[in-house]
């Protein structure tokens, strides 16, 4: 069974284009000009149920715009995307109580809140009971090892203990498939093994669905099995981490990741 | 349905509880916003009395009909800043891309991006609206009528500013107009519709919602007129109706932070 | 040369931008401004009338003026900067510059309104002239007074401003005064002149800011004479003088405490 599947999946943004100097200043108020920057490109994969995938590809290469597109933020110009069976976009409701979202840059928690508020709060958007969402709440705390700090405001937390308890928040409703852009963006390097472990816990008690973004090479080699490589917004390599290990000895997964930049540059 | 409907309006309760209860982690600033804004208002009823000195009636509103209208005015607008603030800002949120939180969230975008944060001085707005109107003594009926413009006016408020704002997601420079368009309406609104006359009145009753919102709504509560009482209930739903649809038909455009990151 | 010249157009390429921005607000002054011409036109009954000493035609050009004064001079800016700088703590950065903190942001406040008010300036003439009609006996000579009058009020408006923002050494927030602050002004100077009140407030009413903040200047446009023009630039100097006195105690005061508690 497929958890995601993507056909010729496009997205174009107009942006608003300005020439050099003091001409271009008058002309962009009397004429603005726009520009069209395709973002992604006829992009086509398939993710496994239980499978641990690593998107990743230079900054500006598409991998936001895609994640965007599969959780239904963005609609896309072309294509066509499926998760869990459903269109993101035409069912962007259903399918949003299925799948969990965990943004490394962008925080979804109320900061003057305590965790443990939150996560009531997130209770009742998914829709759970407050008897669930208590009984949920008590077996994360423990694997997550929140309890020195649930009853903190998140606002006073150290970014460690926010971002678990952001993975946290979009685990309640038990998604069977979680998105995670960037998540171990600006930890130290403890903490960083710690929620990679935890993400690998994850997947193994819960058997959730893993796509993951980052420019971190340490949570692809730790966590993924295999990994898409997109630049300038195509898909330039979809193979087994282990594969390309074994293809290339001498060198280690980061220089082996440079060289695919590097070489698409070309 | 309804316990879709349930669910919403449990998130809807506990997201304006939440935002309330940040407001009031400062509990002294809370208190003066509440209360200076309080004050502020009372300041125009200064304007009036020199005003209505000069001359016995200002198009045609006594001091009585001045005070329904900064009642209601102060009431709705405060309502619609409680419960909806985000409508007022949705422009910028769209502009920078911040819609992504609420569209992950299994509920209805619009009303989780309205709810999410409350203007505090706004209850000082509510509260001095409520207590001008009872100083006119509209009597129960009257009373009960005032509650009733007061959710029309608030949800004319706020769709109109969903409306502006969401032209965003076409035309990039509608944040600072979405603000001063709304304010438009203020400043409109405090002032008897009796002093506009042919194509103004026309636009203020029909185009930027004024009329609707709190004329109308004085002339009911003066001397009760049915049909001037569905006209304002319609003209609410219809408005209601075009800005959800212009928001959600725009939401297909929405760019996510991208745009901003392309532009740099 | 040529440097200067790339000088100059990065400025003005600034300018434009800005430009723009501020013809947006042009929007909430032209409402206004719109809903005073009919307020008035209501309030007059027959052409000619004069109330309180004002023709129809002056008492729409004294709102004109004194709102042009408010929308151009943006003074909420200075407030929220300095209330800003004080409650973030910046301020502990630009203590120790070589510059006075009050009078730098007064000298960035007033480049701001000067590209401002001008665009104002010509916005309420044109308003004026096409749906008021242009201000009788207008004394063409007596511009660089007036102007000098206008100066003279912005900075006053903007010096009490920044008063009521350096309580933020010792509140949370101060934004609740400037509002009533800007309401008195609003309610006792912008809307009216001062001769339509009550005749026993007029003399105290002459003894507050809004004499010389706005009353002052927008009676001299409206309605010029050279003795009222004396006056009002000798009331000027008094409140200017305090003010800035007051402006220097407060933010000793304020500096002292953030040395002692260490911000």
């Amino acid at each position: 069974m497929q958890a995601i599947k993507v056909e010729n999946l496009s997205k174009t943004f107009r942006v608003k284009r300005k020439e050099k100097g003091m001409k271009g200043s008058v002309k962009a108020i009397l004429h603005p000009q726009t520009e069209e920057i395709r973002a992604v490109k006829d992009v086509s994969f398939a993710v496994e149920e239980g499978e641990m995938l690593a998107f990743i590809g230079p900054n500006g290469a598409g991998k936001s715009t895609t994640i965007k597109m599969l959780t239904g933020i963005l609609y896309p110009d072309g294509g066509h995307a499926e998760v869990l069976g459903v269109d993101p976009v035409k069912k962007r409701r259903q399918l949003a109580y299925r799948i969990g979202t965990v943004f490394g840059q962008k925080e979804q928690l109320w900061t003057h809140l305590t965790p443990y508020d939150n996560f009531r709060f997130f209770g009742a958007i998914y829709d759970l009971s407050e008897k669930e969402t208590e009984a949920r709440i008590d077996e994360l705390l423990e694997r997550f090892a929140l309890e020195d700090f649930i009853n903190t405001p998140v606002r006073n937390l150290s970014l460690g203990q926010r971002i678990r308890c952001e993975i946290v928040a979009s685990l309640l409703h038990r998604p069977k498939v979680l998105f995670l852009d960037e998540p171990t963006i600006g930890l130290d390097p403890v903490v960083k093994e710690n929620v990679r472990e935890l993400i690998r816990q994850m997947n193994e008690e819960e058997q959730t669905t893993i796509f993951l973004t980052s420019h971190d090479v340490g949570d692809i080699e730790k966590l993924c099995r295999r990994m898409i490589v997109v630049n300038a917004g195509q898909i330039v390599l979809d193979d087994s981490v282990e594969h390309l290990k074994r293809h290339d000895p001498q060198h280690s997964l980061e220089e082996i990741i440079v060289d695919i930049y590097k070489s698409e540059e070309d | 349905m309804l316990t879709a409907v349930k669910n919403q309006i449990r998130v809807c309760s506990l997201s304006v509880k939440y935002n309330i209860m940040r407001e009031m982690v400062n509990k002294v600033t809370f208190l003066t916003n509440v209360g200076f804004m309080a004050l502020n208002n009372a300041t125009f009823l200064v304007q009036w009395m020199i005003l209505l000195r000069l001359r016995g009636d200002v198009g045609g509103y006594a001091m009585r009909e001045i005070m329904l209208l900064w009642g209601l005015m102060a009431a709705s607008y405060g309502l619609s800043h409680i419960l909806f603030a985000r409508a007022f800002s949705l422009s910028e949120l769209i502009i920078k891309g911040k819609l992504d939180a609420y569209l992950v969230q299994p509920k209805n975008v619009l009303v989780s991006v309205l709810t999410s944060s409350t203007d505090v001085s706004a209850i000082g707005d509510f509260l001095y609206g409520t207590v001008l109107v009872c100083a006119c003594k509209p009597g129960m009926g009257g009373f009960f009528l005032f509650l009733l413009f007061v959710v029309t006016g608030a949800v004319i408020f706020t769709a109109f500013a969903v409306l502006m704002g969401s032209l965003s997601f076409w035309f990039v420079r509608m944040d600072m107009l979405q603000n001063q368009i709304v304010m438009g309406i203020v400043s409109f609104g405090t002032y008897p519709d009796g002093i506009f006359k042919g194509v103004s009145r026309f636009l203020l009753y029909f185009i930027i919602p004024v009329g609707m919102a709190v004329w109308h709504p004085v002339h009911v509560i003066v001397g009760f007129d049915a049909g001037m009482l569905l006209t304002v209930l319609g003209y609410a739903a219809l408005l209601a109706g075009i800005s959800v649809t212009v928001f959600y038909r725009g939401l297909r455009r929405y760019a996510s932070g991208n745009l901003m990151g392309a532009r740099v | 040369m040529r440097k200067y010249a790339v000088i100059y157009s990065s400025v003005l390429m600034e300018n434009l931008q800005y430009a723009a921005n501020v013809a947006l607000g042009f929007f909430g002054y032209f409402v206004f401004i719109f809903i005073f011409i009919k307020l008035w036109g209501y309030m007059y009954r027959t052409p000619g009338e004069l109330i309180a000493g004002y023709t129809k035609e002056q008492m729409i050009w004294y709102v004109m003026m004194t709102e042009m004064l408010f929308f151009g001079s943006g003074a909420a800016s200075v407030a929220g900067e300095v209330a800003g700088d004080i409650r973030g703590g910046n301020i502990v950065y630009l203590l120790n510059k070589p510059y006075h903190y009050t009078l730098y942001v007064l000298t960035k406040y007033t480049g701001e309104w000067s590209v401002r008010l001008p665009m104002y300036a010509a916005l309420a003439v044109v308003i004026g002239v096409v749906m008021v009609g242009p201000l009788p006996r207008f004394p063409l000579a007596a511009v660089p007074a007036m102007a000098l009058c206008v100066v003279l009020g912005l900075t006053i408006n903007a010096v009490f401003k920044l008063c009521i923002s350096l309580f933020s050494f010792w509140i949370e927030d101060t934004t609740p005064f400037q509002w009533l602050y800007n309401k008195l002004i609003v309610v006792l100077g912008i809307l009216f002149p001062v001769e339509i009140f009550p005749q026993k407030l007029q003399p105290l009413l002459k003894m507050t800011p809004i004499y010389t903040v706005c009353y002052g200047p927008a009676k001299l446009i409206v309605d010029f004479s050279p003795e009222k023009c004396v006056e009002i630039l000798a009331a000027q100097g008094v409140y200017l003088a305090v003010g800035c006195g007051l402006m220097f105690l407060i933010y000793g005061k304020g500096v002292k405490k953030l040395y002692v508690n260490g911000g």
